[in-house]
């Protein structure tokens, strides 16, 4: 697997990852924008309203037969917070023609297709499409109220809101009812605009391409054919806040569920960029896997769960807690989580927790070049870090943290929101 | 071995029984790093009546054994997991359980040896006791209140129950917290005994491997080189009429859900079942499929909410069309799918929909070639339904407009179809 990135414009990228090991090639579009309350449920709206209809393929019927036609090539989009910033993700997968049972153009259709979908919208007047938008905002105020549904990424939600009141990672990604109410087309197509003038732009293509392979030249064309111009990008990706310990805040919730759910967000405090590997390894350690603390402790030893694990927000420095309980073990499964807490602190973990955690994370290293997805969304992640690392290098740094920088870690580590959803 | 070829994926099956019965099935894939171990056994939630081999006695025994058993698998004797082991090497390791059969399976880049020591160890040796039995229950408790929370499976469990009187696919995989109470280490052993054989059971591994050196390290690992009677199950009698044309139950949803299915009988055709299967998703494509007319008139005026899933579940005791999604409105889906079929029974199948659906199904199977794990999950669970995956490949030409009418006329007709709806409260 190698990855070769062309800048083509400023702030307009293109990274192929050349790889013989898929039946197909995967390309994906990411346009990075600074989040807000002002705009989160504008990208949300605009999103919806892309998938609909273009000035080529005008309706959803059309993109579909599109699609079924390049042997049901896979188009999917989506939206992400990442650290303060807004990221739409568009992916087309399509087979490679080695794949195909006749000669047909596959890749360059699909490049062209996905291009369509995202910089050609279908117009009218001055905004976008007026049955779509008026469906999409229907849609979406419906997505909006199905927040709860799913109790899980709802408490996870839920926890991230309160942890971050004033800042743009604690809203909610689909936006807000009453914001949506306010939103007109005109503005819509306006907002639309200015994303696409201003927005970082990545463009990866995954697949096994061949030495006269045309493809950057066919996605290229597509750039300038969309008279995509040179963008300043430079207030993206801030990562560089120290964050504070602050005082821990605890929010209950009823709703009904014959599960709590309980949510816990932990800040790593006065770290800077190098020490986010430690706090990773410290993450691992304390809820990754079945050999974590917390697995072994509140499930294994205390069965007090089917689940609990916590992930860590590296863009955000958190950690999340998860673990779902009976409403009545509230007291016991915290004090359980806080003892963990406190034993990372004072060293109370062994060599062997230390290499699981390592073992694990090199695996999981080393199986992203067996998924296409998952390499582009490491080499978007190295490109947002601004480092260049391949995962080789990233294994050895990993290999390299030591039980004292974990303790020192550990005592940096403090609870944010303890947030609770039960009956 | 044999060595099967197929020339659409350009993939490679090596396939070899066992003198004890165990069938060995071994994808090579060059150059990938993750190596993909799958051991399943045909042993799932509705294999609940069997006769017991030594004593040829019946044996009822309590909902939910099979996936209780999966989760003892792991303890061993000297009070380590297997899957804490598995996972400490960085080896990705899970078992599952599904209607029909029970798998252990793990996913490594590296410590490849050591897994499949730990594997075929642990899955040779169980170790259930009184108190190990009894804290499990607690677990499996919290496993399946999570169950009666989510909304989809609800829908599902539902949508069972509309399409079958009797047969065990009703019954939820994890039993209930009343149905596993009952279980002891006896019947954990009794059902061990009887479906752990080699000869029930599959083995795929799926990475770069060298098959016929790969088999002798699994034949190494063997305990058991016995053959075995095969075991007599005995499922109740289902009528071919559904059981109920609704259900529906209120839960904490915004908008609806619902699941519509077709009873199938599957009775005389199983050896045509890939072809059947293959149909059938071409067909549902045609009906609600994303490029279908009537799916873009139900998203436009509003009443779904999304793509509609599209499945076609079936086994040697049961047989089912699904189709699911979320709607303000579920009868009017309801209503509008059975006008449609209408429609399409009446008239000729449009030639160029007909190819172009064909087209994206050979896509989407293909694209399933892409990882090691899509590939030894399907080799696996399509083995226990008596199939080698790339049946799928090759049965692809023999589907023709008139075999769709055949389908059209004999499954999706309105005496087969049943709703089941979660509505909010």
């Amino acid at each position: 697997m190698t990855l070769n990135t062309i800048k083509i414009e400023e702030g307009i990228k293109i990274h192929k990852i050349n790889t013989n090991k898929f039946k197909t090639n995967l390309l994906a579009i990411y346009l990075t924008t600074q989040l807000s309350r002002e705009n989160i449920t504008e990208n949300a709206l605009i999103l919806s309203i892309l998938k609909r209809g273009t000035e080529n393929l005008k309706t959803q019927e059309d993109i579909n037969i599109k699609l079924e036609e390049l042997y049901g090539a896979e188009f999917n989009c989506g939206i992400d917070k990442l650290g303060n910033d807004s990221v739409f993700k568009f992916y087309i997968e399509s087979l490679n023609d080695k794949f195909i049972y006749k000669k047909e153009n596959v890749l360059e259709e699909s490049i062209n297709t996905l291009f369509d979908i995202v910089f050609n919208p279908l117009k009218e007047n001055n905004g976008f499409k007026e049955e779509y938008f008026k469906s999409e905002k229907e849609n979406l105020k419906q997505i909006i109220k199905s927040r709860k549904d799913n109790k899980g990424t709802y408490a996870y939600t839920r926890c991230i809101e309160e942890m971050y009141k004033n800042e743009p990672y604690g809203l909610y990604m689909y936006g807000y009812e009453e914001d949506l109410d306010e939103i007109t087309n005109d503005a819509l197509y306006k907002e639309y605009l200015n994303v696409i003038k201003n927005c970082k732009i990545d463009i990866f293509i995954s697949g096994n391409f061949s030495e006269d392979s045309n493809v950057e030249s066919l996605i290229s064309n597509n750039i300038k054919e969309k008279n995509l111009k040179p963008r300043d990008v430079q207030n993206l990706y801030l990562t560089n806040q120290i964050k504070k310990p602050v005082k821990e805040k605890i929010v209950k919730e009823n709703m009904d569920v014959s599960q709590g759910k309980l949510v816990i967000g932990l800040d790593v405090t006065n770290t800077n960029q190098e020490e986010k590997n430690i706090a990773a390894v410290y993450n691992t350690i304390l809820g990754g896997g079945v050999n974590s603390k917390l697995f072994q402790n509140v499930r294994e030893k205390a069965s007090l769960a089917y689940s609990a694990g916590s992930l860590y927000i590296k863009n955000k420095n958190s950690i999340i807690i998860k673990s779902g309980i009976e409403a009545l073990n509230y007291d016991k499964a915290l004090d359980i989580i806080k003892q963990q807490l406190e034993d990372m602190r004072n060293g109370k973990f062994s060599q062997k927790d230390i290499d699981n955690a390592k073992q694990l994370m090199k695996a999981s290293l080393k199986s992203i070049q067996d998924e296409q997805d998952s390499a582009i969304s490491y080499y978007f992640g190295k490109e947002m870090e601004q480092e260049k690392i391949d995962i080789p290098a990233y294994i050895e740094q990993i290999e390299h943290v030591t039980k004292e920088q974990i303790i020192e870690i550990a005592n940096k580590i403090s609870i944010n929101t303890i947030y609770f959803l039960s009956k | 071995m044999e060595r099967i070829e197929n020339s659409n994926v350009k993939e490679e099956c090596y396939l070899e029984r066992l003198n004890n019965g165990l069938q060995v099935i071994i994808i090579p894939k060059k150059d990938i790093q993750k190596k993909y171990i799958i051991w399943a056994t045909k042993f799932g939630s509705i294999d609940n009546t069997f006769i017991d081999s030594v004593t040829g006695e019946k044996n009822e025994i309590p909902d939910g054994v099979a996936h209780f058993l999966e989760h003892k698998m792991f303890e061993q004797k000297d009070g380590t997991d297997s899957l804490y082991t598995l996972m400490a090497l960085g080896i990705d390791a899970n078992a599952y359980t599904t209607n029909d059969h029970t798998a252990y399976l793990f996913e490594c880049t590296e410590h490849f040896y050591e897994g499949l020591d730990e594997l075929m160890n642990y899955v040779q040796n169980p170790y259930f006791t009184d108190e190990n039995v009894e804290k499990e229950k607690g677990i499996i408790g919290q496993e399946i209140g999570m169950y009666d929370d989510d909304p989809g499976w609800q829908l599902y469990v539902n949508a069972m129950d509309c399409l079958y009187e009797n047969n065990p696919i009703k019954i939820d995989i994890a039993g209930t917290v009343k149905s596993i109470s009952k279980i002891t280490p006896e019947i954990l052993y009794k059902c061990y005994n009887t479906f752990y054989h080699p000869s029930n059971m599959v083995f795929v591994a799926v990475g770069d491997f060298e098959p016929e050196k790969l088999l002798k390290e699994i034949k190494v690992r063997i305990k058991d080189n016995k053959s075995k009677n095969q075991i007599k199950r005995i499922y109740p009698e289902e009528k071919q009429e559904i059981n109920k044309k609704y259900v529906e139950k209120q839960m904490e949803v915004s908008l609806p859900l619902f699941m519509i299915g077709f009873k199938d009988q599957l009775k005389g055709r199983y050896h045509e079942v890939v072809k059947r299967h293959i149909a059938i998703e071409i067909i549902l494509n045609m009906l609600v499929g994303k490029s279908s007319n009537l799916y873009s008139n139900l998203y436009k005026e509003g009443s779904v909410l999304g793509g509609l899933d599209m499945e076609y579940e079936f086994g040697h005791e049961y047989a089912h069309v699904l189709i699911a999604g979320q709607s303000k409105t579920p009868k009017i889906v309801y209503e509008k799918i059975l006008q449609k079929l209408e429609e399409m029974r009446k008239n000729d199948i449009n030639k160029e929909d007909f190819e172009r659906i064909k087209k994206k199904i050979y896509g989407d199977y293909t694209v399933e070639y892409n990882n090691v794990a899509d590939i030894g999950r399907m080799f696996a669970s399509d083995y226990v339904k008596g199939i080698n995956s790339f049946e799928y490949m090759n049965k692809f030409e023999e589907i023709d407009t008139n075999y769709l009418k055949e389908i059209l006329n004999q499954l999706f007709v309105e005496d087969n179809m049943v709703m089941s709806v979660i509505k909010g409260k």
